[in-house]
C-alpha cells in the first residue's frame, strides 16, 4: 500500500521547547513544531483533565481558556499560544477550594458521566467572567459549542445559573456538596448514656 | 474531643491570609468515625420516613417491605453524585487517562473492504520499522468470542475474512503514535474481494457466501442471524375491527454518541497477570471473553473499569481492541495503550439497529385493542453482538402496558456488511414502541376519541400478567398519563392548535433488569453481589462490581447503605473498579443496576445492621425491636437519651472478631412462561412512562423544532430525584436526536458517510426543548425501597410523542425516522399535491369531534382507575391476567376458555404465505432440516 507519494507520519524536524503559563505556573515542554495544543497539554504537561472527544472541533470536551477566552485545544497549534496564559479544569479550584461553578455542577446534576464536564466548566467560567448575570438564553449560546450526551443540557444550565448567583454574592457559597447534614459532625460525650440499672 | 483533624478539600470555607491567598481551613473535626451522640445528634428527619412507620412521607402507592429500614438519611433526597468532585476537578480517570510507566502505543489496522477474504498478510516490513515493538494478526488469537454465549462470532482480529469496512485486520504497537501510524501503512495484504450485502432485505435471501456460517443451525444459505415468531391470544378477535392502523416504518441506525471514545490499556504485571484498564459497562463479560481469547484463566486477569465517559449500551460488548491491547502487550512486554479516534468509534458501532417495522393493529367495537401484529426486520451489521436479544425485544416489549386481545410478532435480524449493531439505551424496544404508539394515535382518530382516554381505558392494572406471561408488579402508567395530561394542558391544546403547532402523546414500557442473566448457569449464581466491610474507624467500604457509567449507580449503592445504617454518605466508600476486589456483577445493561445492586447492598447492610443492634442490645439492654438507628447513634425508641453511639456499638460488635464483614446478593425470582423465548423480556419489575411533546413545524421548509416536553416516568421510588430527573432529561435528548436529526448514513456504496460528530447530528443545546420531568412513584414491592429503573425507559415515549405531535401540527403522518426537513417536506408536498396542489400554508390542521365512544372510554377509564388503585395498594389481590378486559376468567387457563387461543413460537405452514417482511425468514429451513450440514 506504500505508494511513491507516501509521506511518512514520523516527524523529521527536531522537537523544540514550548513554554506557556499553565494554570498560573510557567511550564516548558518539548514538542514538535506542528504539535497540537491538546496533545501537548495532555501528554507533555500532564493535564489529563483536558479531554479528547473528537479531535475535530466538534464536541468541545477539549475546551481550555487561553488568556481568558475559551478555545478548542484540539484545533489549536501549541505554537499559536506560546507564552500565553492557559487555564485548564485543573486550574479552576483555588488550592483545595472548588470554584462555585465546580460545586454547582456537582449539586445541580450538571455532570453525569463527567467526560464533557471539563469543557463545559471552562466555557461557563469564561461566560461568568464576562457576564455575571447571564440569562438562560445567553448561557445556551455560551455552551453551544459543547456536546453533552448524558444530561440533555438542562441541569448544566441550572448549574451555571446557580454558580452565577454565588459568584455575584446573591446566594451563599454552598455547603460542601457531599454533605446534606446541617450538623455534619456532631460532637458530644463519647460515653454511652445508659438507663439506671442497665449498665453492664 | 480532639480537634484539628485536617479537613478534606473544599469542605470548609478556608481563611484568607494577610497576603490575600486563601488557604485550606482547619476545622474542628472529631476523630474519624466517632459516632453521633446525644444531644448533638441530628433530629430524625421525619419528612423522609414513610407514613407506614410513623414518619411523614406520603405513600399513595402503599407501604413497602423496606419501609422499616428507612432512617431518613439518604433515600429520596436529591444529592450530588458521590464521584462528582472527581469529575468537576478533572481528576476522574477515563480510559485514555491511564498512563503507565514505559507505555507504548497500539494502533489497529482496519479493513478497507466491505467484505473480503484475507489470502495472506505479510508483516515483515512492519516488523522492520524501527520503533515497532509488536505486531499481531488474527492468527495470534484464533478463539472466538461474543457477548452472548449462543453467538460467539467475533475474533480479536479477522481470521479468514473481514466483514465490514473498519473491521479489525491487524494491530501494531510502537514507541509512539506516529511510528504506530506509519507502521499501519506497511502491511502487505492480499485480498479476495467478495460481493457485499448492505440491504437487510437482501440478507433474507440465499447467498453464495453468507457472512457467517452457523453450521446445522444456519437458516438456509441466508444471512439471517436470528428469527423469532410469537403468537398469543385469540386471532379471531381481529376480524371486523371498528378501527385499524397499518403502518410501515423505516428507521435509520443511530449511535450512542457518548463523548468518550473507547480506549484501553493493557499491562502484564511482573507476576504474569493481565491488568486491563477499560471503560466498560460490563467488565465481567470482557473478563470472560479475555480469558477465552487469550487462553488465560480468569483469575489471572484483573479487569479495571476506568471512569466511563458515557455508555448507553455502546460499551457493553467485550471488544476486539481490548484483546488486541492485551496481545500486543504480551508480545512487547510493555504496557500498551490504544485509544480510538472518533471515526473508529463508529466502526465498532453497536448502535441501534436500522429497522423496517410494520405494525398492524385493530380495535373492536368497545375500543378494546383486539390485536397487535408486528413485523420487525433489523439490520445487525457484521456481528451478532446482543442481536439475539434485540430480535425478541422488538416484539415482546410491546406486549404492555395495554391489554391485548391477541399478539403476533415476527422478527428477523440479518447480518450485513456494515459495522455491527447492538444494544443501545431502550434496547430493542424503541423503534417498535414508536410504531405502536403512533398506530394508537391513528386508531383513536378513527374511533373519534381522545388518544389519552383510549390508553387509559386499555391499561393493564398493577399486579397482572401480560399476554406473553410477563409478571407486572407495580404500575404507574395511569398516573403518568394523568399527570402529563394535566401538566401540558392537553385538553385545551390537542387538535385545537393552529397549523404548524402540534401536541402529541407517547407511552413507554421497559424492563428493570433482565430476569435471566446472559450467562445462564445452573448453579443459581446471583445477579448481583455486594460485599461490605467496616473496620475500627467506622467507615463502610462497599465492594460492588456495578459499573457506574455516569448514571449514578455508585451513588445509589452508597445511598441505600447510608440509609439502612443511618450514616452520612461520606462514611460510605464504594469500591467498584477492579474485578480483583469486587464481587462478580453482570454489569450495566438492561437497566438492572439500581434494582439488583441496591437490593444486594440492602441485604448486606441489613446484616451489619443486625450485628450493630445486637451489640447495642448487649450494651443497653433493650431488644433490637425497640431500638432506633439515627445519625450515627442507636437508641431506645421511647427515650432517645438512652443509647450508644454507632462507634461504640461497632466496637462492641467487633470484639474478638475484628472488622465486620457482610455480603448480600440478589437473584430475581423465578418467573414467566415456558414457551421458547419466554425468558426474553422477563424482568423482576417494569418501568412505565408517558410523555407529551409540543412541536413547531415550519410547513414551508419541513423543519421541526420540539419546544416543550412533559415527561412522566414511573421509577417506583426515586432514590435520588436529581439523578432521576437527569436521566429523564438526558433520555429526551437522546430520543429527540433519533426522531429529529440522528442517522448513520450509508451511501449507495455502503460506506458510512458520517463517522464524526459534525455530520452525525446530536442535538445541541439549542435543539433541546424545555423538559418538565415528572417523577411517578409506584413503589415496587421488590425494588430497593420501591425503586425501579429510570435510565432507559424514559427514552421510549419521546419518539412517538414527537411523531404524533407533528401529525397534530400538519395533518401528515410520516413513518420514516429521523424526521429531517427533507423527509418532512417531501411528505408535505405529497399531501398538498393530493389536495389539488394547495399551498402548504393552507393545509388543514387536524381537528377532533368526540364520537359516542369517548364517553364509554372515559367511564371505563374511571372504573379502571378505582380498580388499579386497589390493586396497587394490595387491597385487591385477586389474580389478573391479560384477557380479563375481554371477559375471560383469570383463574382458568385461557386455552380452556377460548377455542383458538394460541401460544405459538413457530408459524403454522398455512401462515407462511401471509407473513410480513421479517416473517419471510421462516420460509427457509435450517440446514439440519434440509439434510445439509449436520
Ligand atoms: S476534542 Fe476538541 S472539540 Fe472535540
Ligand atoms: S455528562 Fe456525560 S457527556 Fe456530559
Amino acid at each position: 500500500m506504500v505508494g511513491e507519494a507516501h509521506v511518512s507520519m514520523i516527524p523529521t524536524t527536531p522537537k523544540k521547547v514550548w513554554s506557556a503559563n499553565v494554570n498560573g505556573h510557567a511550564v516548558q515542554a518539548l514538542a514538535p513544531s506542528n504539535a497540537i495544543l491538546l496533545d501537548v497539554l495532555r501528554d507533555e504537561v500532564g493535564m489529563l483533565g483536558v479531554k479528547r472527544g473528537c479531535d475535530l472541533g466538534t464536541c468541545g470536551c477539549c475546551t481550555v481558556l487561553v488568556n481568558g477566552e475559551p478555545r478548542l485545544s484540539c484545533l489549536c497549534l501549541a505554537g499559536q499560544v506560546e507564552g500565553d496564559d492557559i487555564t485548564t479544569v485543573e486550574g479552576l479550584a483555588e488550592g483545595a477550594h472548588l470554584a462555585p461553578i465546580q460545586t454547582c455542577f456537582a449539586t445541580h446534576g450538571g455532570s453525569q458521566c463527567g467526560f464533557c464536564t471539563p469543557g463545559f466548566l471552562m466555557a461557563a467560567e469564561a461566560l461568568l467572567d464576562s457576564n455575571p448575570e447571564p440569562s438562560r438564553e445567553e448561557i445556551s449560546c455560551a455552551i453551544d459549542g459543547n456536546l453533552c450526551r448524558c444530561t440533555g443540557y438542562q441541569q448544566i444550565i441550572d448549574s451555571i445559573e446557580a454558580a452565577a448567583e454565588i459568584k455575584r454574592g446573591d446566594a451563599p457559597a454552598p455547603m460542601p456538596a457531599s454533605n446534606p447534614h446541617p450538623n455534619p459532625h456532631p460532637e458530644g460525650p463519647d460515653q454511652p448514656s445508659m438507663p439506671p440499672g442497665h449498665a453492664r | 474531643m480532639s480537634g484539628g483533624y485536617r479537613q478534606q478539600p473544599g469542605a470548609s470555607r478556608g481563611t484568607t491570609r494577610k497576603d490575600g491567598k486563601r488557604v485550606a481551613g482547619k476545622q474542628k473535626f472529631p476523630p474519624p468515625g466517632s459516632g453521633g451522640s446525644h444531644p448533638n445528634m441530628a433530629p430524625r428527619d421525619l419528612d423522609w420516613i414513610p407514613e407506614s412507620v410513623g414518619g411523614k412521607e406520603p405513600q399513595p402507592a402503599g407501604s413497602h417491605i423496606h419501609d422499616r429500614y428507612r432512617t431518613g438519611t439518604s433515600v429520596g433526597k436529591p444529592r450530588a453524585l458521590v464521584d462528582s468532585h472527581a469529575k468537576v476537578t478533572g481528576q476522574a480517570w477515563y480510559g485514555d487517562d491511564v498512563r503507565l510507566p514505559n507505555e507504548i502505543i497500539g494502533k489497529i489496522l482496519r479493513s478497507p473492504h466491505h467484505y473480503a477474504k484475507i489470502k495472506s498478510i505479510d508483516t515483515s516490513k512492519v516488523e522492520a520499522l524501527p520503533g515497532v515493538l509488536a505486531v499481531a494478526t488474527g492468527q495470534d488469537a484464533p478463539n472466538s468470542f461474543g457477548v452472548l454465549p449462543v453467538t460467539k462470532d467475533e475474533h480479536a482480529m479477522a481470521i479468514e475474512k473481514v466483514r465490514h469496512v473498519g473491521d479489525l485486520v491487524a494491530c501494531v504497537a510502537a514507541i509512539d503514535e506516529a511510528t504506530a501510524m506509519e507502521a499501519l501503512n506497511l502491511f502487505d495484504i492480499e485480498w479476495e474481494v467478495l460481493e457485499p450485502v448492505f440491504d437487510p432485505k437482501k440478507g433474507l435471501e440465499d447467498q453464495d457466501e453468507p457472512i457467517h456460517w452457523r453450521g446445522k443451525y444456519h437458516v438456509g444459505k441466508t444471512n439471517v442471524q436470528k428469527r423469532v415468531f410469537q403468537e398469543f391470544g385469540d386471532r379471531s378477535l381481529v376480524e371486523e375491527p371498528s378501527a385499524s392502523s397499518h403502518g410501515k416504518w423505516r428507521m435509520e441506525g443511530v449511535h450512542h454518541g457518548f463523548t468518550e471514545p473507547h480506549a484501553v490499556v493493557a499491562h502484564w504485571d511482573p507476576n504474569g497477570r493481565l491488568q486491563l484498564y477499560t471503560p466498560q459497562q460490563v467488565p465481567h463479560y470482557a473478563h470472560r471473553a479475555l480469558s477465552t481469547v487469550l487462553d488465560v484463566p480468569m483469575h489471572q486477569i484483573n479487569v479495571i473499569r476506568t471512569f466511563v465517559g458515557g455508555g448507553f449500551g455502546g460499551k457493553s460488548d467485550p471488544f476486539p481492541h481490548e484483546m488486541c491491547a492485551a496481545i500486543l502487550s504480551r508480545k512487547a512486554g510493555r504496557p500498551v495503550r490504544i485509544n480510538f479516534s472518533r471515526e473508529e468509534v463508529y466502526w465498532i458501532n453497536r448502535g441501534r439497529h436500522p429497522s423496517h417495522i410494520e405494525v398492524k393493529m385493530t380495535a373492536d367495537e368497545d375500543a378494546r385493542i383486539s390485536g397487535f401484529d408486528i413485523d420487525a426486520l433489523i439490520d445487525g451489521g457484521g456481528f451478532a453482538s446482543f442481536g439475539h436479544v434485540t430480535s425478541y425485544y422488538n416484539g415482546v416489549l410491546a406486549t404492555a402496558p395495554y391489554e391485548l386481545g391477541s399478539f403476533h410478532y415476527t422478527g428477523a435480524r440479518v447480518w450485513t456488511n456494515k459495522p455491527a449493531s447492538g444494544a443501545m439505551r431502550g434496547h430493542g424496544a424503541v423503534n417498535t414502541r414508536c410504531a405502536v404508539e403512533v398506530g394508537l394515535d391513528e386508531m383513536s382518530e378513527q374511533l373519534k376519541v381522545d388518544p389519552i382516554d383510549l390508553r387509559l381505558a386499555n391499561l393493564l392494572p398493577p399486579h397482572s400478567r401480560t399476554i406473553s406471561g410477563f409478571r407486572i408488579t407495580s404500575n404507574g402508567m395511569r398516573e403518568a398519563l394523568e399527570r402529563v395530561r394535566e401538566g401540558s394542558n392537553w385538553d385545551r391544546k390537542f387538535r385545537q392548535m393552529p397549523l404548524g403547532k402540534g401536541i402529541g402523546i407517547g407511552c413507554g414500557f421497559f424492563i428493570s433488569g433482565s430476569g435471566l442473566p446472559i450467562h445462564w448457569d445452573p448453579n443459581r449464581f446471583p445477579h448481583a453481589t455486594v460485599h461490605m466491610q467496616i473496620d475500627m474507624d467506622g467507615g463502610v467500604t462497599v465492594h460492588t462490581g456495578a459499573a457506574d457509567i455516569g448514571q449514578g449507580s455508585t451513588t445509589a449503592v452508597a445511598q441505600v447503605v447510608s440509609e439502612v445504617l443511618a450514616l452520612p454518605i461520606e462514611m460510605i466508600h464504594v469500591r467498584s473498579h477492579e474485578s480483583d476486589t469486587s464481587p462478580v456483577d453482570l454489569g450495566s445493561y438492561s437497566s438492572r443496576v439500581t434494582f439488583m445492586n441496591a437490593n444486594a447492598a440492602i441485604r448486606a447492610a441489613l446484616e451489619i445492621r443486625e450485628k450493630l443492634l445486637n451489640a447495642a442490645w448487649e450494651m443497653i439492654g433493650y431488644h433490637p425491636d425497640v431500638l432506633v438507628l439515627n445519625d450515627r447513634r442507636i437508641y431506645y425508641k421511647h427515650d432517645p437519651a438512652v443509647g450508644v453511639s454507632y462507634l461504640q456499638a461497632l466496637h462492641k460488635a467487633q470484639e474478638d472478631k475484628g472488622s465486620l464483614i457482610a455480603s448480600g446478593a440478589y437473584r430475581s425470582p423465578p418467573m414467566g412462561g415456558v414457551h421458547k423465548g419466554a425468558a426474553a423480556g422477563l424482568a423482576p419489575a417494569y418501568s412505565f412512562s408517558a410523555y407529551v411533546a409540543e412541536v413547531d413545524v415550519d410547513v414551508e421548509t419541513g423543519l421541526i423544532s420540539c419546544t416543550d416536553v412533559w415527561a412522566a416516568h414511573d421509577c417506583g421510588k426515586a432514590l435520588n430525584p436529581l439523578a432521576v430527573e437527569g436521566q429523564i432529561i438526558g433520555s429526551c435528548h437522546m430520543g429527540l436526536g433519533q426522531v429529529l436529526s440522528e442517522k448513520m448514513v450509508y451511501g449507495r456504496t455502503g460506506h458510512l458517510q458520517n463517522p464524526n460528530l459534525l455530520e452525525y447530528k446530536i442535538p445541541s443545546v439549542h435543539e433541546m426543548p424545555n423538559v418538565t420531568p415528572i417523577i411517578v412513584e409506584s413503589s415496587d414491592p421488590e425494588g430497593p425501597f420501591g425503586a425501579k429503573e429510570a435510565g432507559e425507559g424514559p427514552l421510549l415515549p419521546i419518539l412517538p410523542a414527537v411523531v404524533n405531535a407533528v401529525y397534530d401540527a400538519i395533518g401528515v403522518r410520516i413513518r420514516e425516522l429521523p424526521l429531517t426537513p427533507d423527509v418532512v417536506w417531501k411528505a408535505i408536498s405529497a399531501k398538498t399535491k393530493s389536495l389539488d396542489g394547495i399551498e402548504p400554508t393552507d393545509l388543514p390542521a387536524p381537528r377532533l369531534t368526540h364520537g359516542p365512544l369517548q364517553a364509554t372510554l372515559v367511564e371505563r377509564g374511571n372504573e379502571h382507575k378505582v380498580r388499579d388503585k386497589k390493586r396497587q395498594r394490595s387491597e385487591d389481590t385477586s389474580a389478573y391476567v391479560n384477557g380479563v378486559l375481554f371477559g375471560f376468567d383469570p383463574e382458568r387457563p385461557m386455552e380452556d376458555q377460548v377455542e383458538g387461543w394460541r401460544t405459538a413460537v413457530e408459524p403454522d405452514p398455512e401462515q407462511l404465505a401471509e407473513l410480513g417482511l421479517a416473517g419471510k425468514a421462516w420460509l427457509k429451513q435450517e440446514q439440519r432440516h434440509m439434510g445439509g450440514e449436520q
